[in-house]
């Protein structure tokens, strides 16, 4: 708003001054026009841009303070035919200046009142900011809260789906091992196991690959993947039951689905309220061959420990295997960092062992059946299928020691 | 340059027929059709600051197309929701127009960006808004209806239906009612506004389109 100000110069001498601001009367087509006002000796003068003037004599000047950003001056004639206005900064004073004193104390009541609504304005909007920033987060928690319970409402078989699609859509890392002297004594582990599984409904089914990797995990709906590496590398059945025990706790806690709808964010959990589940199914796919099968949440890998645990007791299985497993690679740690994927997606065993322990020291005493395999020889045939060891070693710290993986190929599965 | 607003209430929109020389201003998007002999110009909707401003917070496009013919011609303008649009002729005086509404204006209207400030963005009406100055016709529209009211003293609207104000109109947000009231009866928030001046109002707001939309998913 360019205002031509001219102050009353040095002799005294009244220059008008001229201010932009608007009429209102209802002459005007459209009942209104951008004005020039001038402050004449005795009145207000205003001025459009088609040559129609409105005047308005000081005395007869009925003041107010408002308009949008509540410092507008508005001045009114006699009968409030003529409305005038101004938001120049200078007008309030410049006017009180030439009215001189007569609109004074009308100024001064209308500044006051303004300045006691524009301070209500702001702490009532900053109020309901405050309040409204609180309804969002209790909001955004409550539907992150609303989406796990959500996805364990959610039927089993979209599990399934989603783990069977991620399986053939992942990238195995060797070929399958359909010998029975390996897969049926790992079946006989997770069939214990499957009979004391927290949900109903969902069919574990057994794939061991053939690959020095240490490392195993079940995918949604139960596809339950066990690399020979890690049969190599277990010390007992017992662990190797353990660590089975803790990726099959994953499916039948559901782990995935929560992750998924974590990672995704509102969105998915949203839609999954909604029970739009297509584009989960999409998402998810590619979500579990990014190759972050493995990357639970910190407190969903305490769950799976103790879930697993608990699977193992039911199952009449000693799950000291858990302990001990993680002492073992808690050792081993320092050697093996490049094969131990399993390890670098669980880590600080040191708390695990803890927790797992306090566990079954609460779970009453129970006679523990033994697994039912041929350890040595399923150790030998799994060293002796091996295409990619050189070195055929009883021992499992050595095979494991002596395999020979090319570190790229395991950082792409173990991305994150 | 001859307007007219066609096709009104629910499918407006704007026609012009331009003489040799004139020219307008629109909504980079906003062309449906146009003779051949009407030139189009994209260019920058003010300074680059105020450009960004209004594409990512004032729901305005960052461009601008000015249309111009040396021939005359006609051109057909839409907004890309139905609803209402009217015509306001400025003579030096201005108007704040909510994000969105704007369509179109004649080369002598000024268009520029502005903080709207909290209270607007509690009333559900946006951070910024375009402020149109200067002389010349400026079309702007709706979501649905658009009726105008002068007024004097106080009015209550719901918020979410305010499009445009003048600057001389005081707008304050509160509650409806008691907290209670507000909150459970969905009322909840108002904006009050205050005369002197002309308020343009939308019979529908994109909140109860919003409201609708998910009801019926
Ligand atoms: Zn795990």
């Amino acid at each position: 708003m360019p205002a031509l100000h001219q102050t009353a110069d040095q002799q005294g001498v009244f220059v008008t001054q001229k201010f932009s601001g608007g009429v209102f009367h209802a002459d005007l087509s459209d009942g209104r026009a951008g004005v020039e006002i001038e402050l004449l000796h005795s009145h207000l003068c205003a001025s459009t841009a088609d040559g129609d003037a409105f005047v308005i004599p000081y005395e007869e000047c009925q003041l107010e303070i408002g308009g949008y950003t509540g410092k507008m001056l508005f001045c009114r004639n006699a009968d409030r035919s003529v409305t005038l206005f101004s938001e120049d900064k200078q007008f309030p004073k410049a006017l009180a200046l030439a009215a001189g004193g007569r609109l004074d104390d009308q100024l001064a009541s209308q500044l006051s009142k303004a300045k006691g609504e524009s301070r209500r304005g702001a702490i009532f909007s900053f109020g309901l900011v405050a309040a409204t920033l609180i309804v969002l987060v209790s909001l955004y928690f409550g539907i992150r809260a609303g989406a796990n319970r959500v996805t364990q409402s959610l039927p089993v078989s979209l599990d399934r789906e989603l783990g069977k699609a991620a399986y053939q859509a992942m990238p195995k890392e060797g070929s399958e091992i359909t010998d029975p002297l390996v897969t049926e004594p790992i079946q006989s582990i997770v069939d214990r196991l499957a009979d004391h599984a927290k949900v109903e409904g969902m069919d574990f089914e057994l794939h061991v690959i053939d690959s020095a990797t240490v490392n195993a995990y079940c995918l949604p709906g139960g596809t339950m993947v066990v690399y020979t590496g890690l049969i190599s590398a277990a010390e007992s059945p017992g662990q190797l039951a353990a660590v089975i025990s803790h990726e099959m706790a994953h499916a039948t806690l559901r782990h995935g689905l929560s992750r998924i709808s974590q990672t995704l964010g509102l969105t998915a959990a949203v839609s999954l309220l909604i029970g739009d589940t297509a584009g989960i199914m999409a998402a998810a796919e590619e979500f579990f061959t990014a190759a972050s099968i493995n990357s639970y949440s910190r407190q969903q890998e305490t769950e799976a420990d103790l879930e697993g645990v608990r699977m193992l007791h039911a199952a009449a299985i000693d799950p000291s295997g858990m302990p001990s497993l993680f002492e073992l690679l808690k050792e081993e740690h320092g050697e093996l960092p490049e094969a131990l994927v399993w390890v670098s997606t669980h880590p600080d065993h040191a708390s695990r062992i803890e927790e797992t322990q306090n566990m079954i020291d609460s779970l009453p005493a129970k006679p523990y059946k033994p697994i039912d395999l041929d350890w040595e020889a399923l150790k030998s045939r799994v060293a002796g299928d091996s295409t990619k060891k050189a070195d055929v070693s009883n021992s499992s710290n050595e095979s494991s020691a002596d395999s020979t993986v090319d570190p790229s190929e395991l950082e792409q599965e173990n991305g994150s | 340059m001859e307007a007219e607003l066609r096709d009104k209430p629910s499918f407006t929109n704007l026609r012009l027929q331009l003489k040799p020389g004139d020219s307008v201003i629109a909504e980079a998007d906003a062309m449906a059709y146009m003779s051949s002999t009407i030139r189009m110009n994209t260019k920058w909707n003010g300074g680059v600051i105020q450009s960004l401003l209004k594409r990512f917070l004032g729901g305005e496009s960052m461009f601008v197309n000015q249309f111009s013919t040396d021939k005359g011609g006609e051109l057909v303008i839409t907004q890309p929701y139905p609803g209402d649009m009217t015509c306001l002729e400025l003579k030096g005086n201005s108007m704040y127009l909510q994000p969105g509404a704007f369509v179109a204006c004649e080369p002598g209207v000024k268009l520029g960006v502005g903080w709207a400030g909290l209270r607007m963005l509690i009333g559900g009406e946006g951070l910024f808004r375009l402020k149109v100055s200067g002389h010349g016709r400026v079309w702007f529209g709706a979501y649905g209806g658009i009726f105008e009211r002068e007024i004097s003293d106080e009015y209550i609207v719901d918020t979410g239906h305010l499009v445009a104000y003048e600057p001389s109109i005081g707008v304050k947000v509160g509650m409806a009612g008691g907290i209670f009231s507000s909150f459970f009866s969905g009322e909840g928030l108002v904006t009050r506004v205050k005369g002197p001046g002309r308020i343009y109002l939308q019979s529908r707001s994109f909140d109860g389109l919003a409201a609708w939309t998910n009801a019926h998913l």
